[in-house]
């Protein structure tokens, strides 16, 4: 293939994956793996490195915006990135074992499920399943790990406060997610939602931005020993990062996450696909 | 000045730089047809050879005084990895300054967490 062109075609799947990840609130690294090795043909285990980078790059592009307008929760971050770090760190070396042992199937088997897992959190907003949230009673965790806080809702014109409750259930989780980041090399924004909703109990617009600010941390984590043990392609990493990065920019500036029911559900509907794909791929029938 | 602020401010700071960084790689590395040795089109095959396994640092700090194109793509992708460390490393500071000694000793266990994944496993793994 002519340099220029791989170096565009790598960059327009980060912009897609960028696009598809502002919206559905994944971040982008998610889809950028399966594109990478069903569209173009990379080795697996260099488009995990790819996303992991993307992941960082999308974590520390987008989530200052939310950091500075104070809708990020930095204390319920930084306690269950504990989990996250060490989780990743297991994700890691297990990674390290399949593809020492070639069992590379697990892989994609592994990586679709958890592909079709991620549209929960896009899920919840089509169906509409409603903002739950409302104070709970707050529990012995939310004393000591100080779980509480308050943002400016614009659409309800009011400061929302809140606190978080079951920090440990909610720890336990962040260590699994960040076992699945450091093993498929993404940055598990689903499975970090899904904590802070329904073990935390955080508003939905904390929970998105507090996951958002954890992946950095999360996926660099993994990234150094991706990069120690080669599986680092620097040309493709940093196509993919010029590309999510513009991508997730665009999304962000132009797709409000709000509206745009249709191509929400459009992507929906592209990131199941791609979930099935990896699947079969896995099971050697594609 | 505020953490929200600070951390805000540190976060989009790495990003702008590593993307500049990579970008004038890029740039490097079409304008050079190659970089650290490998041609164009053996870097931008999708089943490439060359990994950051094989480039030392000696050779990456050499080649960014010779305007070599990957060397300037890596040092892009490590400030894009230190910029959360970065983050968190100023947590500690902040949380210290505010005399919270429990988020003192949580944020120190996640930069230990980083640290150990950065510097001691991947050397553990090697000699393996």
């Amino acid at each position: 293939m002519l340099p220029i062109l791989s170096l565009i075609l790598i960059i327009i799947g980060g912009v897609i994956a960028g696009l598809i990840g502002s919206l559905t609130g994944l971040g982008g690294a998610v889809i950028l793996t399966p594109l990478l090795v069903l569209g173009l043909g990379v080795p697996i285990y260099y488009a995990a490195g790819a996303s992991l980078i993307a992941s960082i790059a999308t974590s520390s592009g987008a989530a200052s915006a939310y950091v500075k307008d104070k809708i990020t929760n930095i204390k319920i971050g930084m306690s269950l990135e504990v989990g996250t770090t060490l989780g990743a760190i297991a994700g890691v070396l297990i990674a390290a074992a399949i593809y020492r042992a070639n069992a590379i199937a697990i892989i994609f088997i592994l990586f679709g499920v958890i592909l079709i897992f991620s549209i929960y959190p896009s899920m919840r907003e089509i169906l509409k399943i409603k903002n739950k949230f409302k104070n709970f009673k707050s529990d012995k965790t939310t004393k000591i790990f100080q779980l509480k806080g308050s943002y400016y809702d614009e659409k309800l014109k009011k400061r929302v406060r809140y606190y978080g409750i079951r920090w440990w259930y909610s720890e336990a989780i962040m260590v699994f997610a960040g076992v699945i980041s450091g093993l498929l090399g993404v940055g598990s924004g689903a499975l970090k939602v899904l904590s802070l909703d329904h073990m935390m109990r955080l508003p939905p617009k904390v929970s998105a931005a507090t996951s958002d600010f954890m992946i950095g941390v999360t996926a660099a984590t993994g990234t150094a020993i991706y990069w120690e043990l080669g599986y680092m392609q620097p040309f493709i990493a940093g196509a993919a990062a010029i590309g999510v990065l513009t991508g997730s920019f665009l999304g962000s500036k132009f797709l409000n996450r709000e509206g745009n029911g249709f191509i929400r559900k459009l992507f929906v509907v592209v990131i199941l696909i791609l979930g099935v794909q990896m699947i079969l791929r896995g099971f050697g029938v594609i | 000045m505020d953490a929200n602020k600070s951390i805000g401010w540190i976060l989009r700071i790495g990003a702008i730089i590593s993307i500049l960084l990579i970008l004038f790689g890029m740039f490097l590395l079409f304008i050079n047809n190659g970089g650290s040795n490998y041609t164009l089109t053996q870097i931008t095959s999708h089943k490439s050879k060359l990994s950051t396994a094989n480039i030392s640092t000696t050779q990456i700090i050499n080649g960014i005084s010779s305007l070599d194109g990957i060397s300037y793509i890596i040092l892009g992708l490590i400030v894009l990895i230190a910029t959360p460390v970065l983050r968190v490393l100023y947590s500690v500071y902040f949380f210290a300054r505010e005399n919270n000694k429990l988020y003192v000793f949580i944020t120190a266990i996640v930069l230990l967490d980083l640290l150990i994944a950065i510097f001691v496993i991947p050397f553990i793994m090697k000699s393996l």
